[in-house]
Parts: C-alpha cells; structure tokens; sequence
C-alpha cells in the first residue's frame, strides 16, 4: 500500500513520521507534495526518506491512500487541481476542521462518480504514536476502506470510528487538547521555577506527572474522580491545591475551551459553506502557485472567492 | 463479649439527659422512635419547663434538678449551652460514680476539659450529632475519653444508630464534622431553597418546587448511600451528552460552587477549633 500526503506541513510530517516509526509503511511508499519547498517540514520529511514533489497530481497517481493534509480554505483548491485524477481506488481522506464529507464527495463527484472519501480529525502527537484520531466514512466508502484507515492510524496511536456529526466536537477536545495541555505544563513548570526548581527539570517533571496521569487513568477502570481522592491524603498537600483550582474556575475554563473549540470549528465549516472566506485568509503564495498549475481556476471577485462552485470547464 | 452486670441491656438502661434543648430532643426523639429505650426510662432536667414540657408529653419523666438525673441514669447525655457546662459539670460532680456513662453533646467542649472536671474515674466520650436525628437520618460521630472502653463506645453505637449513621473517630474529625456535616445541614437547606427558585423562575409554583427540591435531594442522598459509587459516577450516569444536566453542571462550575462549598466546611471548621479555644 502506498500513501501520499496533500501538503507537506506539520500535519504530513506527523503522520508520516509516526507511520515510518511504527514500522507500518516504509519512507518510500509515502510521497508528498507542496508548492512551497521552503517549509522545514519538506526537509524532514526528505531525511525520512519520503518521497517529496512539487506536483500534487504525481503524489495522486502514485498513492493508493490519499490524505488531504492541507489547511481547510485550500481544499476546494486541491479538489479542482487534482480531481481528474482521483479514481474509484483512491481512498481520499480529509484531515481538514470543519470540512464535511458531503462537500468534498460533491467537489469531487464531477470528476469520478464514485469517489471514497474519509474524513478524520486527528491530533499532533501522533508524531511520538500517542495520537487521538476519530473517522467517518462517506457514501462510497465501504467498511474495509474504513478499517484499513483505522488500521493506519491506530500505528500511531488511538483511532476509532465515529458518526460525523461527532467531529467538531473531537476537534474541540482533543485537537486542541494537547495545546490546553501546553499551556497546563507551561504554567506547572512556572509554579515549580517559582518554588526553587531549575526550568529544564520543571518542564519534564510536569510533563511526566501528565503523562503518568494519562496512562493511569486509560489503563485504570476507575473514574478520574476516584483516582483524584486516591491521590489526596486528609488535610494534606494536595487537596489544598485543588482548592485553589476549584476557586479559580479550573474545571469551566476546561469546558469552556472545549466549547469553543468546537464552536469555532462550526463557524468556519458554516463560513465555508456560505463561501464567505477571503483570500488574505489564504497564503498568497499558494494561491498564486495554484493558479498558475490549475489554469481552469478562476477567482470570483477581489473580495470574495467562490470555494465549492464549480467553476471548471468538463473537458 | 458479656455485658457487665450493671444494666446495660438497653432496655433496662436508665438514660438521663442534662439540658433539653434541640440537640438532645432531637437525640431523645431518634431513641424513642426505634424503640430502644422506654420513655419510662428516660429522664430530663433543665431549668425551666418550656422545654421540658415536649418531653413529658413523649413520656419522659423530667425534673429541674441535675443532681437526680446523675443519681437516677448510668448513661447520662450533657446536653447543655457551652458556657452554661462548667458550672453543672462541677454541680454533678460529687455523685459522678465509676458505673456512669458520661456523653456529651455539648459544643466546642473537648474532652480533656470534661476529663478536668469530672473525677479521674469517669468513663467519658464526646458526641457531634446532627439535627436529622429527630427524623432518624442523623450523622453522628464520637470518640472516647482515658477510661471508656470497647464497651461504652458499642453500647453508644448500638443506641444511636437508631438515629442514622454513627461514627466512632479520632476527637480531631469531630469539628471537621461540624463543618461537614453539623453545619453541612444548613448548605443542603440553602441548595434546596435555591433549587426551588429556579423552578419558581421557570414557572412553577413554589410549594410543588420545594417538595420536588427536598425528594431530588433525598433521592440523590439514597442513591450514593445505597450504590456506593463514586459521586462523580453517579454525576457522569446523569449526564446524556449535549443534555440538559450537562448543560446545568457547566453552569455550577463557572460559579465555582465546589470551592465555594469546600470554603463553607473549611469556615464553619475553623470556627468550631476557634470556639473551642475560648
């Protein structure tokens, strides 16, 4: 099986970074492509041993599995460009917020009657295989191409099927997650600094404490709750801290974020939808290169550009 | 093990009660209600008869002398205000004998001070009930003085546990107890009051509000005594996702009730250590 990857960001470097590592797939059989060569991503993936290009369509011919790994405005780009060459075999799986299944089948249903889409929300610690990926298959795709994502995915960490309205939601808790769990272990180590501890040591003592955490909870059939009280001795240290975190509000922050996250991850699919995006929200760059690759492209006014109206010529 | 002679079969116990305040009507009606002890049994002294009225129409016998509740009780309840004790702790002192079961109820009073002033001899042991003994639903707990044994301290449980749950503890828990659970009975009333509202905003009448209010707490309350799950489990088992209750539980943690709530026990805590200071 050979994969290719649409973009060769941060998202593409994971994957395929957490694919090789796991022994899943070798370098070879990943190819991707960008415009921009200037990414440090492109160059880490070329000491991979992935096979990098310029040309979206070459990555297309030669993968059998085919992620969109590019940020949600530029999909309705990349559909255009290289939809006549997505076949019946390809497995197309979008990694884009907020980008529904029912838009990309539509994109791509005037190029190929039939096309496999996925859509997945995944997460950026499937670099180190501690991702957490959730899928939903489109119309076409059938059970095994489902599993055989899972398969992939599940090398690098958890992966499970959901329905798709679920997504947002994914993309609120644990898309985002690890960035509320940057910003927890930025400020536990600050804590630690302010209590006599040198930096570097801090950081990987938070660290590890929310790594042990996690570990304990997934492997525990306990209630988080329950492993809390297991940790807070009567009168000691601990439950005096959690007071602190029960006054500041701890645990509504938390849901507030997830709340937004998965709001915000609404409002762009609605914004999309209604085709309100502008092209500054898009890298001039890339817009530029696609064009000038895609010549059947148009752009609809100054201001606005169209996103998922056709505006190719059938040849 | 054997009983010792001397009458402790409860319902041969005679049982005396110094002081007839709320706390020990509350305690006396939790008894009666089980049926350990006879009212016959029972005797009650106070100062004036305002209170004491209430007992004799549960069948107790009263009277205003201290001194004959000592004389006439083996298990005798101090019951008293805190700064009214001293002076009866040293006005029963002379007929206090080795046979007596001291137990106080009395507030901030540690047993080391009761030790004090009692003879060396007495079997002594604190008690921190809570006012839903009066309906059988009471948390109490207790801890023994030098002299009370494994005895005494079964002999209270088995009496008391007619009026709900009843702890023996180290005497450090029982102003955390106050704080929980003493004072805790005024949280749970401020809640369901709170919870009425709401519904009152929402529409609905507020003596329907209030008895839903009380029976949702009651039922909370039986469900975590009978299941023994965590809270948060039961919590989580309510929850439907997207629902109304998460919804609601978002809410209650923007305001941060559980802090607020830990400040309350941890307040009403620190004041009963205070209190007992003075």
């Amino acid at each position: 099986m050979s994969v290719g990857f649409i973009g060769a960001g941060q998202l593409a470097f994971a994957l395929a970074r957490g694919f090789t590592a796991a022994g899943v797939l070798a370098a070879h059989k990943i190819t991707a492509s960008s415009p921009d060569t200037d990414l440090p991503t492109v160059s880490g993936l070329r000491k991979m041993g992935v096979n990098f290009t310029v040309s979206n369509k070459d990555t297309v011919k030669s993968s059998d599995v085919l992620f969109l790994a590019v940020k949600p405005p530029i999909i309705p780009f990349i559909l255009e460009e290289v939809g006549p060459d997505i076949e019946a075999r390809h497995i197309v799986v979008s990694c884009a917020a907020g980008v529904t299944i029912s838009s990309i089948e539509k994109k791509l249903s005037t190029f190929c009657p039939t096309p496999k889409v996925i859509r997945c929300m995944t997460n950026t610690p499937v670099i180190v295989r501690e991702g957490a990926t959730v899928y939903a298959t489109g119309t076409h795709a059938d059970v095994e191409d489902g599993k055989l994502l899972e398969q992939l995915m599940a090398s690098v960490g958890f992966c499970t099927e959901v329905e798709e309205d679920l997504i947002d939601a994914v993309t609120g808790l644990s898309g985002s997650g690890p960035a509320y769990a940057f910003t927890a272990l930025d400020a536990l180590a600050d804590g630690g600094v302010k209590m006599g501890l040198p930096r570097r040591l801090a950081v990987r003592l938070g660290a590890q404490a929310l790594l042990g955490a996690a570990k304990m909870l997934l492997e525990s059939e306990q209630h988080p709750s329950q492993l809390k009280d297991n940790v807070c001795s009567p009168g000691g240290a601990t439950i005096h801290a959690l007071h602190f975190l029960e006054s500041g509000g701890f645990r509504s922050l938390l849901i507030n974020a997830v709340e937004a996250s998965c709001i915000r991850t609404r409002e762009l699919q609605h914004l999309a939808d209604q085709e309100k995006i502008s092209p500054a929200a898009i890298k001039k760059t890339l817009l530029d290169k696609v064009k000038l690759e895609s010549p059947s492209l148009s752009v609809a006014s100054a201001s606005k550009v169209s996103l998922f109206t056709n505006k190719s010529k059938k040849n | 093990g054997a009983w010792p002679r001397v009458a402790m079969e409860a319902s041969e116990l005679w049982v005396g009660f110094v002081g007839a305040g709320r706390m020990a009507g509350g305690l006396v009606r939790g008894l009666l209600q089980a049926g350990k002890v006879p009212a016959s049994n029972i005797l009650a002294s106070a100062p004036s008869d305002k209170n004491l009225d209430a007992w004799r129409g549960l069948g107790c016998r009263t009277t205003h002398c201290n001194l004959e509740v000592v004389h006439r009780s083996t298990l005798v309840f101090l019951a008293t205000k805190p700064h009214i004790l001293p002076g009866v702790l040293e006005e029963i002192r002379p007929a206090v004998g080795s046979h007596h079961i001291v137990v106080s109820l009395v507030a901030g009073i540690t047993i080391q001070t009761l030790q004090r002033l009692l003879p060396p001899w007495t079997k002594v042991l604190r008690i921190m009930p809570n006012l839903p003994c009066v309906v059988q639903a009471g948390a109490m707990v207790f801890s023994r003085g030098s002299n009370a044994g494994d005895e005494e301290a079964a002999l209270l449980k088995s009496l008391l546990s007619s009026c709900g749950l009843c702890e023996e503890v180290p005497e450090s828990y029982i102003d955390i107890h106050t704080g929980l659970s003493g004072s805790g009975v005024a949280y749970v009333y401020l809640f369901a009051e709170a919870l009425a509202e709401g519904a009152v905003k929402m529409g609905m009448p507020g003596a329907l509000a209030n008895r839903i209010a009380a029976q949702t707490l009651l039922g909370a309350a039986k469900m975590l005594l009978e299941t023994g799950e965590h809270p948060a489990k039961l919590r989580g088992d309510v929850c439907t996702p997207g629902g109304t209750t998460i919804y609601a539980l978002h809410q209650l943690e923007k305001g941060a009730l559980r802090a607020t709530v830990m400040d309350a026990v941890e307040a009403a805590t620190n004041r009963a250590c205070d209190m007992a200071k003075d």
